[in-house]
């Protein structure tokens, strides 16, 4: 049991260590910079060689997210970003929520009442994510089809719940395993039925590890292309569709367009993690607790 | 009148026999200490007897009724367990409250029960603080309050001391005992410490691979242990077990001295020649000759000194027969080792076990 755990690390390395850091960090995150600055670059500067690091901001690439820019300039039309903005977060977030309940709900019987082969049903559950997506579109876009699930809020949000199961069950089921069973053992003496022991002691215990999953999936949610490309309608479609869509054009790949709506895609996931990030930092050090 | 009765209790975990056959009577306003070493099946019993496992077989009569079948939620105990096993999200106030919560009593009751419980353990600093910022001593203190907070009418304690360090423990076991003094409730103590369950336990069970061995109060345990496993438990330091045979006469043979006179003398003259036994010799027993020897007396040399403060650790060597003893500090006072010592003891006081059972025979 840690004793007396107070807030620490800051500055405690020295300052030659704190500008390794800074140096390190700085290289990571130097394409999203990159990215967020060229959203923010005319055509020319975007373009120019050596790179413009100082240069005069222009918002006409976020301008040009949402309304395509029309010749006659009085008809601007919407470019129905505001639409796919809605749909990622709606089907990411939906998916997410629905995975991190399915797979609390799972890892906590594998943990806590396992089966008689709880190993092997584990296993099989991860089995579908060994295999490489791209062999299972085929089978799934013709069952979309059929099931006239293609196109639909419904139908996309069922995969990729699908897909975040395993990992969410086997990363939360992981964090369940970790918690003293004599905690609840004790909840159950003090009076707590099932429900009590699950929801008032159970839960709280892992909030840090399901927060870390949540991160997790929701980035590879956000980010997904190949099911959305096929299985979306124009209705339905997601950011990254959308983004390889503007790829194509005559003029060749408007770069300002496309990291100006990476910029606006970035933020949510942003958001989230930067929310979560206290959590985070705990369920991944959960370990070093004593039991 | 007895609370708890256990008859015939037996668990296992696949291959492992963790309780086989256990019988255990406690009464009501009991200090009843379980004393077995590691894996001896104090914890399996506990968890027994408050609900959270279920036995294989036999009875756990509780007030009069078999509770084997009622739910681990009312059977109106309490247990602190071997590793506190605090509510870790939750504040002292919260933990201590939570028994009480989860039983329905109302807002204000749990209040004025919070208040009382933490000032009784002074818990008072610690309210707003969870357990991982809490001292060893704290944290045995919330755990002790949570189970106490909801007045059960037994309380089981396992093994509550082992995590904390010594000046501690001492402090401890007096707060034990003044608990249960002022609150006159049932305690099962579980403890591998001798100490322990003699200083607290009013009566004391020693259990041993799943089985209770011998049930009686600390002198009871100390001066007729019924064999040679529970005279090995009970006194520090552990007793002197010295192989010897019965021969005419009700003498016993062994390696140094011959000796008669025991309280076990009427029944080993009953025995066949040669028999096999076991003298239990007390390290306290053995004294130095001064004088003409009063009776049994042998030579022995030193083979390791211990000085304890107040008494030294002898151990000693005779004939081959390695024994340890205990003297006033005064009378130690420049032994080495390799000095030889003329050592006597009063038989009548002596225990006596059959080799082969290890039975006390008297
Ligand atoms: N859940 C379990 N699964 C398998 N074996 C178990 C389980 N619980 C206890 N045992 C075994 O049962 C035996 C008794 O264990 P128990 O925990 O009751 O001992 P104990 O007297 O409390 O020991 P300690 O002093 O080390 O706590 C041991 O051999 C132990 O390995
Ligand atoms: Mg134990």
């Amino acid at each position: 049991m840690r004793f007396f755990r107070k807030k620490q690390g800051i500055g405690k390395a020295g300052a030659g260590w704190s500008l390794f850091a800074g140096v390190v960090s700085l290289i990571y995150f130097f394409p999203v910079l990159w990215i967020i600055l060229t959203a923010f670059k005319t055509r020319t500067d975007t373009l120019s060689i050596p790179p413009k690091f100082i240069f005069t901001p222009t918002f006409d690439n976020f301008i040009a997210v949402f309304y395509r820019s029309a010749a006659s300039s009085q008809d601007a039309a919407s470019t129905g970003f505001e639409l796919y903005f809605f749909n990622s977060i709606f089907i990411a977030g939906t998916s997410v929520i629905l995975a991190l309940i399915i797979g609390t709900l799972a890892s906590y019987g594998f943990s806590r009442h396992p089966l008689r082969g709880n190993d092997t049903y584990l296993f099989v559950i991860l089995t579908t994510r060994m295999l490489p997506p791209i062999i299972a579109i085929i089978p799934i876009f013709l069952m979309f089809r059929l099931s006239g699930l293609s196109g639909t809020y419904i139908g996309i949000i069922l995969l990729y719940t699908a897909f975040n199961l395993p990992f969410s069950i086997w990363m939360i089921k992981s964090f369940f395993d970790e918690i003293s069973t004599d905690v609840e053992d004790a909840a159950r003496m003090d009076g707590s039925r099932d429900r009590g022991v699950f929801f008032k002691i159970c839960l709280p215990q892992v909030k840090a590890g399901l927060a870390a999953t949540a991160v997790f999936a929701l980035i590879l949610t956000w980010n997904e292309f190949l099911f959305a490309l096929l299985l979306t309608g124009t209705d339905t479609r997601t950011v990254p569709v959308q983004m390889a869509r503007t790829l194509g054009g005559e003029i060749g790949v408007d770069w300002g367009l496309l990291a100006a709506i990476v910029t606006i895609f970035l933020i949510p996931v942003f958001a989230v993690t930067y929310m979560l990030q206290n959590h985070l930092l705990r369920g991944v050090t959960f370990g070093t607790v004593k039991k | 009148m007895s609370i708890l009765k256990i008859t015939g209790l037996q668990k296992s975990f696949g291959a492992i026999t963790a309780i086989d056959g256990l019988d255990l009577t406690v009464e009501e306003g009991e200090f009843f200490a379980l004393l077995g070493p590691s894996a001896s099946g104090k914890t399996t019993s506990l968890r027994c007897i408050a609900g959270i496992e279920k036995p294989d077989a036999g009875q756990i009569e509780f007030e009069g009724s078999d509770v084997v079948p009622t739910p681990i939620q009312g059977r109106g105990m309490a247990m602190v367990f071997q590793a506190f096993a605090l509510y870790p999200h939750l504040t002292t106030e919260q933990n201590l409250a939570y028994p009480l919560r989860e039983r329905g009593i109302e807002q204000t009751e749990v209040v004025r029960r919070v208040a009382e419980i933490a000032e009784q353990l002074r818990l008072g600093h610690t309210l707003a603080r969870k357990p991982d910022t809490l001292s060893g001593g704290e944290q045995q203190r919330v755990a002790i309050g949570r189970a106490l907070i909801g007045r059960p009418k037994l309380l089981l304690l396992d093994e509550p001391l082992t995590n904390l360090d010594a000046k501690l423990r001492h402090d401890t076991r007096a707060e034990f005992k003044r608990l249960h003094r002022e609150l006159g409730m049932t305690i099962l103590y579980a403890t591998p410490d001798e100490l322990e369950a003699l200083s607290m336990g009013q009566r004391i069970a020693i259990l041993e691979q799943g089985r209770i061995r011998q049930v009686g109060t600390p002198d009871q345990l100390y001066d007729a242990p019924e064999s040679d496993l529970v005279a090995r438990r009970v006194g520090s330091p552990v007793i002197n077990l010295i192989r010897g045979t019965a021969k005419a006469n009700a003498t016993i043979n062994l390696p140094f001295a011959d000796i008669s006179g025991g309280n076990w003398a009427r029944t080993i003259a009953g025995f066949d020649v040669n028999t096999e036994v076991l003298l239990g010799l007390r390290p306290s027993q053995l004294k130095l000759v001064e004088g003409t020897p009063g009776g049994p007396n042998f030579k022995a040399t030193v083979e390791l000194l211990e000085p304890l403060g107040d008494v030294t650790i002898l151990d000693i060597n005779a004939a081959g027969v390695e024994m340890q003893m205990v003297l006033p500090e005064a009378k130690a006072v420049g032994f080495k080792v390799g000095d030889s010592l003329e050592i006597e003891f009063d038989p009548t006081t002596s225990l006596l076990f059959a080799a082969d059972t290890g039975t006390a025979i008297s």
